[in-house]
């Protein structure tokens, strides 16, 4: 029974390394700095201690000397750095409130014509499937249904619902979206819709066989189907995949907001 | 008393359970997929609970989360409903208190959930439809789910045969004699 127990506790930590170890090695761009800040926090404790030793003996001949004076002054450093610490965490606070404020300020300049309420994300969707977020303003703010949401980049979605003090968002990456758009050096119009897999891409579909799409084109809202403001940035063609059939044919296109990193939007009012 | 008690531990575990599933199983993913805690959790209420607790938790749970998150109320309230029911059959059936079962109804069920789910949706709201990459992010999340059934499992049948005790009273052994 006892050795049962033990082997079930096993297999547990086991099983936690494993999914720990899985989920480092599927998630990583920096898998390499993650293994060095493991390694740094491992070794530098030893490290620092070692170092502090060898301080201490090379000036050890000055200790003695004037314990007193030392006391005082170490009173009075304390002090200073106390207050110093406190106008330090001031200044922090300032700073952020500073650089919040600033990003507020560059994405209004930017969306100048139009009437913005900024907004943070406070809630990203639980499932798998869907791509909704939920914002912190809602109907005391000013928001309403179908206003458009845009970030720094460009176009981030829709609101769906409103609360009194939330919203939920729809966003362009959502497969259940689908977005009218024109392509910005030849005018002509698709459908952008989000894929499942993918945080970073849409999917251009219903392309007339004759026309044109170039990769590296950028690709703007058309004001088309009433939700969207015409000329919002949406992204740049990454490829073309082409088919058999050429009415089949699509364009997948890398979204200039970055949705994992997203945190601050603007909602559009109309 | 106690039964109302354990009740409110219910409710509390739910509650937890939605912070982690939206703070820490947010970026703790493989491949950029979460698992389903909601689905352990109403799997277990309706192993351990009394007969009609698993749906009606089932229930609630899926209509606050259709309240929070998705475009149309239903599609969660009611897949996790039949969730909640399919584990009470489950309950009747099968035993408890091998990690293995425990761990085939955590993947079946998840399958079962997340399959109406997407089709549901799919014929709400008309999004175009993509199999390959569902199966792909199913597999992965059946996988996750299975993962953290068997490191929470002795939590479970801990609790669990506390909860069955209260409710169903003690009859455990007589049920098999």
């Amino acid at each position: 029974m006892h050795q049962k127990r033990k082997t079930g506790i096993l297999g547990i930590i086991i099983t936690i390394i494993i999914l720990i170890l899985i989920v480092v090695f599927t998630n990583g761009e920096n898998n390499a700095s993650f293994f060095e800040n493991v390694a740094t926090k491992l070794v530098m404790p030893v490290q620092n201690g070692l170092t502090y030793l060898k301080n201490k003996i090379s000036g050890n001949d000055a200790f003695f000397t004037d314990v007193n004076n030392l006391k005082a002054e170490n009173e009075q450093l304390k002090e200073e750095n106390s207050k110093l610490e406190q106008s330090l965490r001031e200044l922090e606070n300032i700073k952020s409130e500073n650089e919040t404020l600033k990003e507020y300020m560059n994405l209004t300049e930017k969306y100048g014509e139009y009437k913005t309420i900024p907004a943070y994300i406070i809630n990203k969707d639980l499932s798998n499937y869907s791509k909704t977020i939920v914002i912190n303003v809602g109907t005391d703010d000013g928001v309403q249904e179908n206003m458009t949401v845009i970030a720094d980049e460009g176009l981030v979605g829709y609101v769906v619902s409103v609360t009194n003090n939330t919203a939920k968002v729809q966003t362009i990456i959502d497969t259940a979206t689908s977005v009218s758009a024109l392509m910005s050096s030849t005018d002509e119009s698709i459908v952008c819709k989000g894929t499942l897999d993918s945080m970073t891409e849409l999917k251009a579909m219903y392309i007339p066989p004759e026309y044109n799409i170039i990769q590296g084109d950028s690709i703007e809202t058309s004001g088309l189907g009433g939700i969207y403001p015409k000329g919002i940035h949406i992204g740049t063609v990454k490829k073309v995949e082409s088919t058999k059939n050429v009415t089949d044919r699509y364009a997948i296109i890398e979204t200039a907001v970055n949705f994992e990193k997203l945190s601050t939007v603007l909602v559009i009012q109309n | 008393m106690k039964k109302f008690l354990i009740n409110i531990y219910l409710i509390i575990i739910a509650f937890v359970i939605y912070f982690l599933q939206s703070n820490f199983f947010n970026w703790f993913t493989i491949a950029g997929v979460m698992p389903n805690l909601f689905v352990i959790f109403v799997l277990f209420i309706g192993l351990f609970g009394s007969k009609i607790m698993g749906t009606i938790y089932g229930m609630i749970i899926g209509l606050i989360l259709d309240v929070l998150f998705a475009n149309n109320i239903g599609i969660s309230f009611i897949t996790l409903g039949l969730v909640g029911f399919a584990s009470t059959i489950f309950d009747k059936n099968f035993s408890k208190d091998s990690r293995f079962t425990i761990m085939l109804m955590v993947a079946g069920l998840t399958i079962f959930y997340e399959v109406i789910f997407y089709f549901a949706n799919y014929f709400v709201s008309s999004s175009s439809i993509e199999i390959i990459s569902f199966i792909k992010i199913l597999l992965i999340e059946v996988i996750y789910n299975v993962i953290l059934t068997i490191i929470i499992y002795p939590l479970m049948q801990k609790f669990g045969y506390y909860i069955e005790n209260e409710f169903k009273g003690n009859k455990i052994l007589t049920r098999y004699f």
